[in-house]
């Protein structure tokens, strides 16, 4: 077996989530600011936000995500897909990376729809999940 | 007797996930992760939100339990639930790099739940490490708290029954403070 490395020690999962947070900027004009983190809150990789703040919003992520599939467990109704917290001048989606215990966080600006924003969280979420998962293969 | 609220708190691996477990008659509610800081605890999951359950005691006073994440990144949590809690179980796993540097810091952190009610310490895992004895965690509490009754106990967080005595003694605590509160207030 070989070793397994935490995704947020490990380059080659920081790079691929480096370079996945690249394409999202560019495709998304409204979005503030993102980051990937472990399940249990390690910052793994994020673009705009200072150092101490990115760790903070990973904790605080980490925390959402779990209290999020905490409800959605207790009402029986699956695991939580996405979670967002809709605020006055803009809004934060997060969504788990699938099959891996990683989680996305984006902060948007009023600009944009939902919508739109929903389905690039989601692209750059799926992304993440075939990079890692054909470097695993 | 109104409803209480306790805090669980203490170091990662002190016990407070399994604690509650052993106490409550509900289901509890968890937020588990996947643990990637195997240095500090070495454990597949650490708490990231809270734990929660309810516990009935003598005859219909329901407590709630709820236990924060031991790790310092989570302390938001920490904000959020000491707001609510009359009370602390202080957990701290006696295996720990420095047991009583842990007591010193989350007492530190905790440390005004002795006015709200009441603070218990137990001290877990001593039977994987059996040092440092009662006595060092009893003299800290004097030095960092000076003249508050804050009892220890060394108690399995896996035991239902030595976690239920350190809950009742945290309540006869708690109890004693609000008729010390009631009766100031009616001599004022
Ligand atoms: N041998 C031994 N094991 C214990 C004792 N008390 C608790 N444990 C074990 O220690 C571990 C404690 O883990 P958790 O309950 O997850 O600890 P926690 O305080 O919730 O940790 P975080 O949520 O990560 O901060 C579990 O595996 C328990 O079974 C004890 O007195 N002796
Ligand atoms: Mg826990």
């Amino acid at each position: 077996m070989t070793e397994q490395v935490s995704a947020h020690k490990d380059p080659v999962v920081i790079a691929f989530a480096n370079e996945v947070l690249d394409g999202f900027s560019d495709v998304c004009r409204s979005l503030r600011y993102a980051t990937f983190l472990t399940d249990d809150g390690f910052e793994v990789a994020s673009i705009a936000g200072d150092e101490k703040q990115n760790r903070r919003v990973a904790s605080m992520a980490s925390s959402m995500q779990a209290l999020g599939d905490a409800v959605a467990k207790d009402l029986r109704i699956g695991g939580a897909e996405y979670i967002i917290i809709a605020a006055e001048t803009g809004y934060v989606i997060q969504m788990r990376v699938p099959e891996h215990a990683m989680v996305l966080a984006a902060h948007f600006d009023a600009a944009e729809t939902v919508g739109k924003a929903l389905s690039v969280v989601r692209l750059a979420a799926s992304n993440m999940r075939t990079l890692v998962r054909d470097k695993a293969a | 007797m109104a409803e209480h609220v306790i805090l669980f708190a203490g170091p990662m691996g002190a016990g407070k996930t399994t604690a509650i477990e052993s106490l409550s008659e509900i289901e509890t509610i968890r937020t588990e992760a996947t643990n990637t800081d195997r240095e500090t605890a070495d454990k597949d999951t650490t708490t990231v939100a809270l734990d929660y359950g309810e516990i009935t005691v003598s005859d219909e006073d329901k407590v709630r339990l709820y236990g924060v994440p031991g790790q310092r990144r989570f302390n938001f949590m920490w904000t959020i639930l000491k707001e609510r809690a009359v009370g602390l179980i202080l957990l701290v796993n006696n295996d720990a790099a420095d047991p009583i540097e842990e007591l010193d810091a989350f007492l530190e952190e905790f440390g005004e739940l002795h006015e709200k009610g009441g603070i218990v310490v137990c001290v877990t895992r001593s039977d994987v490490a059996p040092t440092p004895y009662l006595d060092k965690y009893a003299e800290r509490i004097r030095e960092v708290m000076p003249g508050r009754m804050i009892p220890v106990f060394t108690a399995d967080a896996r035991n239902a029954d030595q976690m239920r005595t350190a809950l009742m003694s945290l309540i006869a605590n708690i109890e004693m403070t609000a008729m010390i509160a009631g009766n100031q207030e009616r001599a004022a």
